[in-house]
């Protein structure tokens, strides 16, 4: 079994709670409560090795992080081992994806580029669809301007409904993918290894090693 | 004043009636005769037969109003207030935000500097009448409570102190500083984050609504469990410790387990270390009201500055639901990248404890009945072991429909008779009339309409360098002499199942 960990960040509210747990238990809270600190979770899924046809089961080890600002000092100790970032806006928000973009530019400077995945996530698609009539909301964020920036920037790029559970399976589907391919090939770089699909390897967790016991933020 | 008229509106008339009448303090009434009922008279000193016999005395309190069971003597009308501002006069926080709260802070931003400037001192308390507003300033914060509910002013100190702890709890007193040396006139709601207004929220309406003694007390409340089933629990946590020799010394400060409607499971500390019974409150409001709807599906981290311990610095929480009790394990460390350290001692911990079923244990721990105890015509009691610094209480005994709403009157109608009781015995500052004081109390009305019980409630109130006891007679109960036996019945049962009732030591490492 792979093991990858990932952390979502994004501005308070945008629903990153919701859509960790979409993916964890399947459901959804109308009336989630904003997370204070981060919380932890893991979840298995499996893709398919292209190659042998074989299936490869990925676990996710997931932070779910705070995102009011007071948090925000303690967001490196969370991605900063990280495989993979879920950076999330509120399709409804326009500011959330300039909150967003910040984002992307701090893991881009502080974390090294080529190890870790970072996907855009547009969330809360339900609001916009012509279904919810009276509380359709207009769209914000354009699908091609928030494509476009991923794009640009090289992220993967999803809209969801966490509420509805549209798109999320794929966000995580696509972000194991990814990373399995990355694995795949660092395993076959590395001599005196077999082939990829039924090993098992760790992705070893570091624990970072600070010891600073009086400051949490700023 | 005409009962009948107050009954039918009741606004307009109880406004003008005084909504506490403060007790009146008379010859003693009773005619207890102390030599023969004293209770296990070799635990006491000599003395204090003098002492009780001096401080027990009657008071009687009059006011025309009725309900059923338990009949509720105090008025429904809500005279109480709570507000926060800064020290340069920017309002916080209101717990009743009318339109004229903002208005309202300037006024005692000004009497407050008034005070400062005029007489050279701090303003700590005003009455009027029936009205007592205290104010506690904690530069670079002021808190005001305004209250007409007849709390001693150290009752109304200690809540705002509780309220201003929340607020380091989550700033911590440094940053508060940093804030605030930098800009004196800083408003702070712009740094204070929703969940902080919802958790101010929270602990005022758990102050002023709830059957919350805690803070009352200083005590918390503990779960009742078997005694060897604590042990097995304190034996676990103790042996998880000795199993984890990778665990780096100092990594875990603090292990608890906290039992649905915080009560307090089980303890692990380090020897000759207890975290202060405010920091716990705040703690156990944290999960109370933050972490109510958690499932075991995930593990929080969440950074919490513990006041009383250290007002400057965070400490971390562990925190993890456990399935099959909806308790919560929280282990604190001073280390903000202890999570994994945690992680892998509390599910190597709740491995151990589920595979003895000690999960089914706690979730079987359901507390007692006042009927489980032989004290004939009491209601309701609230027993707290001065040593233990916990309190327990027989379970609420409630219709299968009661609506929340009845559930929060009811709540609130025992904290204010136990709020009046245990004012019965305490003086204004806070400290008892006596090391041992013993009073009871008596809440008396005519009934308004006939089908109606007319009140006649007695309550007693027994403060000793152990314990402390108060606790409310059915209505209609006046024999005292009954009353003092049922007294000392329950203070012999919970001494009795003093183990069973409270954490003792628990895992000491
Ligand atoms: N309509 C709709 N509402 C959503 C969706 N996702 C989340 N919400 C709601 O948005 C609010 C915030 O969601 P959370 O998941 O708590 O947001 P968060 O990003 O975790 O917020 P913080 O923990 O404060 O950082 C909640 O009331 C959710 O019910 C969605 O896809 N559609
Ligand atoms: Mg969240």
């Amino acid at each position: 079994m792979l093991q990858f960990k990932l952390v979502l960040l994004g501005d308070s509210s945008v629903g990153k709670s919701s859509i960790v747990h979409r993916f964890v238990k399947d459901s959804f809270d109308e009336f989630r409560e904003s997370t204070i600190g981060a919380a932890f979770l893991s979840q298995t899924i499996k893709i398919e090795d292209k190659g042998s046809q074989q299936e490869v089961v990925i676990k996710f080890e997931i932070w779910d992080t705070a995102g009011q600002e007071r948090y925000k000092s303690l967001a490196p100790m969370y991605y900063r081992n990280a495989n993979a970032a879920l950076v999330v806006y509120d399709v409804t928000q326009q500011d959330s994806l300039a909150k967003a973009q910040g984002w992307v530019n701090e893991l881009k400077t502080k974390v090294g580029e080529d190890d870790l995945v970072i996907c855009l996530v547009g969330n809360k698609l339900d609001l916009c669809t012509e279904e919810g009539e009276s509380s359709s909301k207009p769209k914000a964020v354009e699908s091609s301007d928030a494509e476009g920036y991923a794009n640009e920037q090289g992220l993967l790029f999803h809209e969801v409904s966490a509420k509805t559970g549209e798109g999320v399976k794929q966000v995580f589907q696509s972000i194991g993918e990814k990373l399995y391919e990355f694995k795949k090939h660092e395993l076959a770089n590395s001599k005196g290894r077999q082939g990829a699909g039924g090993d098992t390897v760790n992705v070893q967790l570091q624990r970072p090693s600070t010891n600073d016991a009086t400051s949490c933020c700023g | 004043m005409d009962l009948d008229e107050s009954y039918v509106d009741d606004r307009r008339e109880r406004a003008n009636e005084p909504l506490y009448i403060p007790p009146i303090a008379a010859e003693p009434t009773t005619s207890i005769n102390l030599a023969q009922t004293l209770f296990q008279p070799s635990e006491f000193d000599e003395s204090l037969e003098d002492q009780l016999a001096q401080s027990i005395s009657s008071c009687d309190r009059r006011h025309p109003l009725v309900s059923t069971e338990i009949p509720n003597v105090f008025p429904h009308r809500y005279d109480k207030n709570f507000l926060i501002l800064t020290s340069a006069g920017k309002p916080i926080y209101a717990m009743k935000d009318g339109d004229g709260t903002i208005a309202y802070m300037g006024v005692i931003h000004t009497i407050m500097n008034y005070f400062k400037l005029k007489e050279d001192q701090d303003l700590r308390c005003i009455e009027n009448g029936d009205v007592r507003f205290a104010f506690l300033d904690r530069e670079p914060i002021v808190l005001v409570a305004y209250s007409a509910r007849g709390e001693t002013s150290n009752e109304l100190f200690s809540q705002l102190d509780f309220l201003h702890s929340y607020l380091l709890s989550s700033l911590s007193e440094r940053q508060l500083s940093k804030i605030f040396s930098k800009r004196q006139n800083f408003d702070l709601r712009n740094f204070l984050e929703s969940t902080d207004f919802e958790n101010l929220d929270e602990i005022c309406s758990l102050l002023c609504e709830r059957l919350y003694p805690d803070a009352l007390l200083g005590a918390l409340r503990s779960l009742s469990m078997k005694k060897s089933h604590r042990a097995q629990l304190h034996e676990a946590m103790s042996q998880q410790l000795t199993k984890e020799k990778d665990l780096p010394r100092g990594t875990l400060l603090y292990g608890l387990i906290v039992a649905p409607e915080n009560k307090l499971c089980s303890v692990l500390r380090p020897k000759g270390h207890t975290l202060h019974t405010t920091d716990l409150h705040l703690l156990f409001c944290l999960i109370f009201h933050r972490f109510q709807n958690l499932d075991d599906s995930q593990e929080l981290w969440v950074p919490i500055c513990f006041p009383k311990f250290n007002a400057n610095g965070f400490l971390y929480g562990y925190i993890k639901f456990l399935p099959k009790c909806n308790s919560i394990l929280v282990l604190i460390s001073a280390q903000k990248d202890a999570f994994f350290n945690l992680k892998s001692f509390a599910d190597h911990l709740i491995k151990d404890i589920s595979s003895n079923g000690l999960l089914e244990e706690i979730h079987k721990a359901k507390g007692f009945k006042i009927s489980d105890i032989p004290a004939p015509l009491v209601h309701h009691f609230i027993y707290k072991s001065k040593k233990h610094v916990q309190y327990v209480m027989p379970e609420l005994e409630l219709h299968s429909d009661t609506e929340p709403e009845q559930l929060i009157e009811l709540e609130r109608k025992f904290m204010t008779y136990y709020q009046q009781i245990h004012n019965s015995v305490v003086r204004d500052d806070g400290l008892a009339f006596n090391k041992s004081c013993l009073n009871f109390i008596r809440w008396d009305s005519d009934a308004i309409e006939p089908s109606e019980e007319p009140i006649a409630m007695l309550g007693l109130g027994w403060i000793t360098p152990k314990f402390e006891l108060y606790l409310i007679c059915n209505n209609g109960v006046d024999d005292k002499h009954v009353i003092f036996e049922s007294a000392k019945r329950i203070i012999s049962w919970c001494r009795k199942h003093e183990s069973r009732l409270f954490v003792n030591e628990g895992a000491i490492f």
